[in-house]
């Protein structure tokens, strides 16, 4: 394969790269310079993305495209547009009315999914048989204790004394080796995800760069 | 192509007056006479008689006679023979009536086919006045069940199911009878969820009521609740700033919303001890809705003129961005309190990290199972899940809230009675117990 | 009035979705769950623009100060104005030619990149808390580096040469009481973010009037 020196591209991004990783030695001139960056050009990414994707095709163009069935969504528009009387002191109490009108809708929906996506489907998947052969009925109990346990835990309107206090303690000793094995499954995977930054320096910028200039 | 040629002409005419929506007396003068002509049809042996429409009171005598009658087809013989699948079309229940029901036996089709569970089904749909069936979905053999969506209420409708066999010949059933969909007042398969619903409002609201009475509550001590006056303290002797990150997503998220439940308290102990309060955020309605909080603490403390809405401001929507820019106000500002409340994801651990490295006080908490661990590992306090809710709550001081709680406890001890009835109940063999709380 | 209207507003937004959930009705779906769910992606749109105000406001008083630092918050503003307009006014993709329209060639060379290498700095955090994490001594954190260090190993051919059984072991811990303790999280955060809905529902928590 014929080397070529890495494009314009490639160096900027091997730039930003490295002066992110400086940041691990210490707060330097060029790390801030990256941060400076990465947060102007996000934050105008999401802006960018916002109107490609959600204003445009789902507010301005039906909207002025065919008004009369989708007149309705003047109703989003005018609590968007409401966010910003808070920048007039004397109206700034209505813009409360859009927050209150977000918050709420997701309020309801969250109350649905807490108790029929979350509540429902793990109560069930915690009553498990006990007439099982040995192994599996030992991993059953673990799940049931286990989860009995760390709920005592979260008792918050009785004090742990009594039988709840060992029970409280053993949810937490559960806590732990959860927290543990969460731990350790995680480090694994953000050691691949430098490796993978570490692969994008050596064989995009540097192996062609020194390859060229040496002639490798 | 002759795998596609329809069969619709082996389905008695008769069938299409009945429609099984109507009660009247038509469907009771149909059922017997079905029946006969099922009988009929299996002593003749055509092997044409899959696809019947079966209603519940007579499909079990109706399967096996048509499993019995199936015989395959002589090699060659061009058009395939009607494929003898038992299905039946049912109204989907508690739908807005968009939709009807395609059920078939897994066990028997694989039998009496010889097929494997995996194999493709295919389905075909025409509504009574047009002529042309036309496809509407796939489903595997074990699915037993397939759901077609979007119909026309008003509109009957006729299915066939259609198989490739192993020569990629696609055979057909005969076509069921027409069937209407029914709109539905109730999605009756959420019972369970509305009686959780009414349990969690009755007791939460009850103990509320209770406690407007001023009946005493008690609540637990939580940790790292004591820590927030400390951590407050600390920086105020020290002259140097609070750092209040309420998490990375909207307020649609509830432990955002608790987590500015404990900016409020916060924000009122940095009013009173005039602290330098500084809370940069990722989301612009986070952003809002902190400002109105910070702002009612700052007025109930009579400082409101401490108050400055930058002190609440904007970086960016991006989580790495944000995570860097929160980094390098940690190292520039050295704060000596960092709070981490709310919903985080990867970039807890790059926050946690730069700011125990600063050696601030760091307070943190969470339900995201993922994150816990670091916040554990690099926090001086870390409410864990549910603590994270009775925090805010408990802060709050006003007993209304406090009253919800004990309301949620009761739920709790719900929960943990139905786990131990439920494990004995699938124990002892009876798994009902356990399917009153599938989340359908 | 300033004080009940966005109360009301509140509760009946938050009882729509509830409506929904429970009743197949069609008018009630589209209206009260399938369009409010989209208006809502719009209100939230509408609110980044805040997010702008604040941001210039910042950086504007920055700059106006001469705070230090001032000088990166001209960066910052130059880029965010520079790839803002790239979105909305320079297309997105690539050209006929083949080349990139400034919107993705930043994100490609310059957003993109930026993000990865935030990310992978966690490899050297993962390190350095799971050292402070191991060196503290008390029950709690014993349990946790037995739970993390079976893992690792579990995870890795070392775990096999040691013991032949260690992979299982680890898969064991993951199965049994690790499901124990997130589903024991996960139902008491249900619990309390179903309870505060309720408190926001009957209106005795007010987060979007600065009253929680």
């Amino acid at each position: 394969m014929e080397l070529q020196l890495p494009g314009f591209g490639q160096w900027i991004a091997a730039f930003f790269t490295l002066f992110v990783f400086s940041f691990l030695y210490k707060d330097n001139i060029l790390y801030r310079f990256a941060e400076s960056v990465f947060a102007g050009v996000s934050f105008g990414y999401y802006i960018g993305l916002a109107y490609i994707n959600t204003l445009e095709p789902n507010l301005f163009s039906p909207l002025f495209g065919d008004f009369s069935s989708n007149w309705s969504l003047l109703i989003p528009f005018a609590f968007g547009v409401l966010l910003y009387l808070r920048y007039v002191p004397k109206l700034a109490w209505i813009s409360q009315w859009s927050l209150a009108v977000y918050i709420g809708y997701y309020i309801g929906v969250n109350l649905l999914q807490r108790l029929h996506g979350e509540i429902l489907p793990q109560t069930k998947g915690t009553m498990l048989p006990l007439n099982v052969e040995f192994g599996q009925l030992i991993g059953n109990l673990v799940v049931i204790v286990g989860v009995i346990t760390v709920l005592i835990y979260f008792f918050f309107s009785s004090p742990h004394r009594g039988p709840l206090k060992p029970a409280a303690r053993t949810g937490i000793y559960f806590l732990m080796i959860s927290f543990g094995a969460s731990f350790g499954y995680t480090v694994m995977g953000r050691i691949s995800l430098l490796i993978g930054r570490l692969t994008f320096l050596v064989d995009e910028w540097a192996r062609p760069l020194v390859a060229t200039v040496f002639g490798g | 192509m002759p795998g596609q040629r329809s069969r619709n002409a082996g389905v008695p005419g008769s069938r299409r007056g009945s429609l099984p929506g109507d009660p009247g007396w038509g469907t009771l003068l149909w059922r017997p006479l079905r029946l006969v002509a099922l009988v009929y049809l299996a002593l003749l042996g055509t092997g044409g008689l899959a696809g019947v429409w079966v209603p519940a009171a007579a499909q079990d005598a109706a399967a096996p006679v048509a499993s019995e009658v199936f015989s395959p087809a002589p090699e060659g013989h061009i058009p395939p023979p009607e494929l003898p699948l038992d299905f039946s079309v049912v109204d989907t229940p508690s739908d807005d009536g968009s939709s009807l029901t395609l059920r078939w036996d897994p066990d028997q089709v694989m039998q009496t086919l010889g097929v494997a569970t995996i194999a493709a089904l295919t389905f075909a749909r025409r509504a009574v006045e047009e002529t042309e069936f036309l496809p509407v979905g796939r489903a595997r053999v074990r699915d037993g069940e397939f759901r077609d969506a979007g119909l026309e209420s008003g509109v009957a409708y006729i299915y066939r199911i259609g198989l490739e066999d192993e020569d990629g010949l696609l055979r057909n059933t005969a076509a069921s009878a027409p069937l209407v969909p029914q709109a539905n007042f109730f999605r009756t398969h959420r019972t369970n969820a509305l009686i959780l619903v009414l349990l969690m409002f009755g007791l939460v609201v009850g103990f509320i009521l209770a406690a407007r009475k001023g009946i005493d509550l008690f609540i637990r001590r939580i940790a790292g609740l004591d820590a927030i006056a400390e951590a407050v303290g600390r920086a105020t002797e020290m002259g140097r700033k609070i750092l209040y990150i309420p998490g990375i997503i909207s307020v649609n998220e509830p432990q955002t919303l608790a987590s500015l439940g404990i900016l409020g308290y916060v924000a009122k102990l940095t009013a009173r001890y005039g602290t330098k309060l500084e809370v940069p955020n990722i989301d612009p309605l986070t952003m809002a809705a902190a400002r109105e909080i910070v702002k009612q603490s700052y007025l109930e403390e009579g400082t409101p003129e401490a108050f400055n809405e930058d002190m609440i401001h904007y970086i960016t929507q991006d989580q790495f961005a944000y995570a860097a820019a929160v980094n390098g106000i940690m190292v520039r500002d050295r704060p000596a309190a960092i709070f981490l409340l709310g919903w985080f994801a990867a970039e807890s651990l790059l926050l946690s990290e730069t700011g125990q490295s600063v050696g601030a006080i760091q307070i943190a908490g969470t339900a995201q199972v993922t994150q816990l661990p670091f916040f554990v590992a690099a926090c001086d306090y870390t409410m864990l899940g549910e603590e994270l809710f009775a925090a805010s709550a408990y802060l709050s001081k006003d007993p209304l809230i406090l009253g919800s709680i004990k309301g949620q406890d009761m739920v709790k001890a719900v929960i943990l009675v139905a786990i131990v009835v439920g494990v004995i109940m699938v124990s002892a063999g009876v798994p009902g117990f356990a399917d009153l709380f599938s989340a359908l | 009035m300033k004080r009940q209207i966005p109360i009301m507003l509140a509760i009946i937004a938050s009882v729509c979705p509830v409506i929904a959930f429970f009743f197949p009705d069609r008018w009630i779906n589209e209206w009260f769950n399938q369009r409010l769910d989209a208006w809502m992606v719009i209100i939230a749109s509408f609110a980044l623009l805040l997010g702008i105000v604040s941001m210039i406001q910042v950086n504007i008083h920055k700059i106006r100060r001469r705070a230090r630092g001032w000088g990166f918050s001209i960066i910052i503003l130059v880029t965010f104005t520079l790839m803002a307009a790239f979105g909305l006014f320079g297309g997105q993709g690539e050209r006929a030619d083949g080349s990139l329209y400034p919107f993705t060639w930043m994100f490609q060379f310059v957003f993109s990149p930026l993000q990865a290498t935030m990310f992978s700095l966690l490899a050297f955090y993962v390190a350095s808390a799971s050292y402070r994490a191991f060196r503290v001594r008390n029950v709690e954190a014993t349990l946790l580096l037995i739970g993390a260090l079976i893992i690792m190993v579990g995870r890795i051919p070392l775990g096999t040469l040691i013991h032949p059984l260690v992979p299982d072991i680890a898969e064991w811990v993951m199965k049994f009481p690790n499901t124990a303790a997130q589903r024991g999280i996960i139902i008491g955060a249900a619990l309390g973010a179903a309870s505060m809905s309720v408190r926001v529902m009957v209106g005795i928590e007010r987060p979007y009037m600065g009253k929680s």
